[in-house]
């Protein structure tokens, strides 16, 4: 999950727009799909949207018109940019329009809960990208967060020993924060010798630039500060640049999760104190959440939660392979563009 | 002349202030009073009060400028674009964002001026329109080196290093570029409203319009010129921003149109002035960043930080407008 402006609206028009380019389908593979996909052109689906502005998001987008275009599906996407009540509209909208099968991405559990049972009640198969809809018949796509979380500490503490100095960024009640902030509560009690010096952090908008000015100050008060968990990855780039205005690149090291372009670039800058982060691949729980949502048409059971595996990226790695953006860490490092998740033998590939 | 204890809390209360919560803050954490410290409290607002010396420019002639937040951030887009995707050079990006904010501004006046759109409805408008324009060019992505742009290739511009410089060098290893620009700016628009004849036409506008007009002064081409300085200001901060941070994010850049208009808002307080002036602009928002950065240090919660500027803003207003207007009656 990677986080947003909470409160701005934004367009979408061109993700409407590109959408609607994509629903010219293509029936190559439909031979040897079981039913209702031997006829794929016949089958519509939904995404419903509660966020969409931002590269996780877009590149969320990416995934799931891929992979609906290799089943040769209809694909209508319908954002609520951040409206919740909009959102469940837009579930109702999603029935009378009579489509197959609804992808919920995001939304808050209290207007997607009863939206999402009138869908379920319509015979509509359902899926839910890391919002809990309550309902036994919808698989929850979910990134794990724990994983997340776990991958960069253990990097962490295989690069600095079990006893180090760490600041700390988080602002609570944000989810995907919150579920992070369990797993480093949980390394601080194995591990004693991780003394948490400092804790800090806001979503100000730019975020970069405010996390910089606190990490700034907070550096300067804790001099013996080595490492930074900054589990986010607008975090983390704040903080890089608060450690390189203070000529710390080489003492200090940064760990954090999510990963975009801009990101590999600023890791893989010379010096930089971001070594690593851990991240799923958003294009990727895109394609798995419409893989998911393939599987219930199909008759088959995903499973209830569908869980797709986050992948650890270093800076050397980046060094190594040469990795410069988010289309080259996909072919150099396999296990981040592709996963067996909800992957039936009969289930197209992307890309083709 | 002897001044009265209120004359004097008017017109040093805020200084005294200033320098009670630094002496706290040093108590607390003694890093706090250090060289570097301070430059970096400069370093911290220097976008935030450059936004806010150019909206002090539409406070003066009785205006306001909301499109600020989203000019900065449009005008950070613009900066990333044309490096990252067009392969600019520094001076050309500088001079497209500069002309950027001028743009708008121009606009805004217009509609303000000749549609007789209020000013608040005008500039909320141009600043929704921003934060949808500044997404269209890559489709809602953030820019950064070696982007994949919509139709699939791969962009091959880079930030030029000398242009990452205006964001992260510093003179004689010690003070931000940023910084230099900021009081750069700050003396020009201090110079500016208080000592030219155009200044103190603007003020006179301010406090009264159809006077002004009537004593001969173009008001429309004032006003049309206080909004292309906002704007002007605004891009120059969007730089400055793209620049430290090296890459063009999507955002929407509230959080400095509100930071900006509070540092303004309480520069009114400063020496009594009771009006908006840049002097008090640039110690409003230096104000609010020593206040965030002793409380941070002190390992204070995020949220208190929002609490804490918000009372300094109503203190401040309470200073300007209560007690000056008591003292005067």
């Amino acid at each position: 999950m990677k986080l947003m402006n909470f409160t701005r609206r934004r367009f979408a028009g061109l993700a409407l727009g590109a959408a609607a380019l994509l629903s010219g389908t293509s029936l190559s593979m439909a031979q040897n799909m079981p039913a209702p996909f031997d006829n794929a052109g016949d089958v519509e689906i939904a995404l419903v949207r509660y966020l969409s502005t931002g590269d996780f998001f877009q590149a969320y987008l990416t995934g799931v018109q891929e992979q609906a275009k290799a089943l040769g599906v209809e694909l209508r996407v319908l954002d609520s940019r951040q409206d919740a009540a909009l959102q469940a509209d837009m579930v109702d909208q999603a029935i009378a329009l009579g489509v197959d099968g609804i992808i919920v991405q995001h939304g808050l559990t209290e207007s997607m809960t009863a939206a999402v049972q009138r869908a379920v009640d319509a015979g509509i198969k359902v899926v839910a990208f890391d919002v809990d809809v309550e309902n036994e018949a919808v698989p929850q796509i979910e990134q794990s967060d724990r994983d997340l979380a776990r991958l960069a500490l253990e990097q962490a503490i295989a690069d600095n020993g079990e006893e180090f100095e760490a600041a700390y960024v988080y602002v609570p009640g944000i989810a995907p924060l919150d579920r992070r902030d369990e797993t480093w509560r949980e390394f601080k009690e194995k591990y004693p010798g991780i003394e948490e010096a400092a804790q800090f952090g806001t979503l100000d908008n730019p975020i970069a630039n405010s996390v910089a000015n606190q990490a700034s100050a907070v550096l300067r008060a804790n001099p013996g500060v080595t490492v930074v968990f900054a589990p986010y990855d607008e975090f983390a780039k704040g903080v890089k640049i608060a450690v390189d205005e203070a000529g710390l690149s080489s003492d200090i090291k940064i760990y954090s999760a999510d990963i975009s372009t801009a990101d590999i670039q600023a890791m893989r800058e010379e010096p930089s104190a971001w070594v690593a982060t851990a991240a799923t691949n958003p294009e990727l729980i895109g394609e798995v959440s419409v893989r998911a949502l393939a599987m219930l048409l199909a008759g088959e059971d995903p499973g209830h939660n569908v869980v797709v595996p986050p992948t650890l990226v270093t800076r050397d790695m980046l060094m190594e392979k040469d990795i410069n953006n988010m289309d080259e860490l996909s072919q150099k490092l396999p296990q981040f563009a592709t996963t067996d998740v909800a992957k039936p033998d009969w289930m197209p590939a992307t890309g083709e | 002349m002897t001044l009265t204890v209120r004359d004097l809390s008017i017109r040093y209360g805020f200084f005294a202030l200033l320098i009670g919560l630094a002496l706290f803050f040093y108590a607390a954490e003694p890093a706090f009073m250090s060289v570097r410290s301070f430059v970096f409290v400069f370093q911290s607002v220097a976008i935030t009060a450059i936004l806010a010396l150019g909206v002090t420019g539409t406070l003066v002639v009785g205006g306001f400028d909301l499109s600020i937040g989203s000019v900065a951030a449009s005008s950070m887009m613009a900066a990333s674009y044309a490096m990252v995707i067009w392969g600019w050079g520094t001076v050309e990006t500088v001079m497209l964002c500069v002309a950027f904010g001028l743009f708008v501004g121009f606009i805004n006046g217009l509609i303000i001026v000749y549609g007789r759109v209020p000013d608040l409805l005008a500039t909320l408008g141009t600043m929704f329109l921003l934060l949808g324009l500044q997404l269209v060019p890559t489709a809602g992505r953030s820019i950064a080196k070696g982007m994949i742009l919509p139709d699939g290739s791969t962009a091959t511009g880079s930030f030029d290093p000398s242009f990452l410089m205006l964001g992260r060098s510093r003179l004689f290893d010690i003070v931000p570029v940023s910084v230099v620009v900021m009081l750069a700016l700050a003396v020009a628009i201090f110079v500016f409203l208080e000592f030219t004849r155009w200044g103190r036409v603007m003020y006179a506008i301010g406090s009264n319009e159809q006077a002004s007009r009537l004593a001969g002064a173009p008001v429309n081409r004032y006003k049309i010129a206080a909004y292309m300085i906002s704007g002007g200001f605004a891009a120059i901060g969007g730089i400055l921003l793209a620049a430290r941070v090296g890459r063009g994010d999507v955002s929407s850049g509230n959080n400095l149109l509100l930071d900006g208009v509070a540092a303004a808002l309480i520069g009114f307080a400063v020496l009594g002035a009771a009006k908006p002036n840049a002097f008090g602009t640039l110690v409003g928002a230096l104000f609010v960043g020593m206040l965030l950065q002793g409380l941070t240090m002190m390992n204070a919660p995020y949220y208190t930080q929002d609490a804490v500027k918000g009372a300094v803003l109503v203190l401040a207003l309470l200073f300007t407008f209560a007690m000056t207007r008591r003292a005067g009656s």
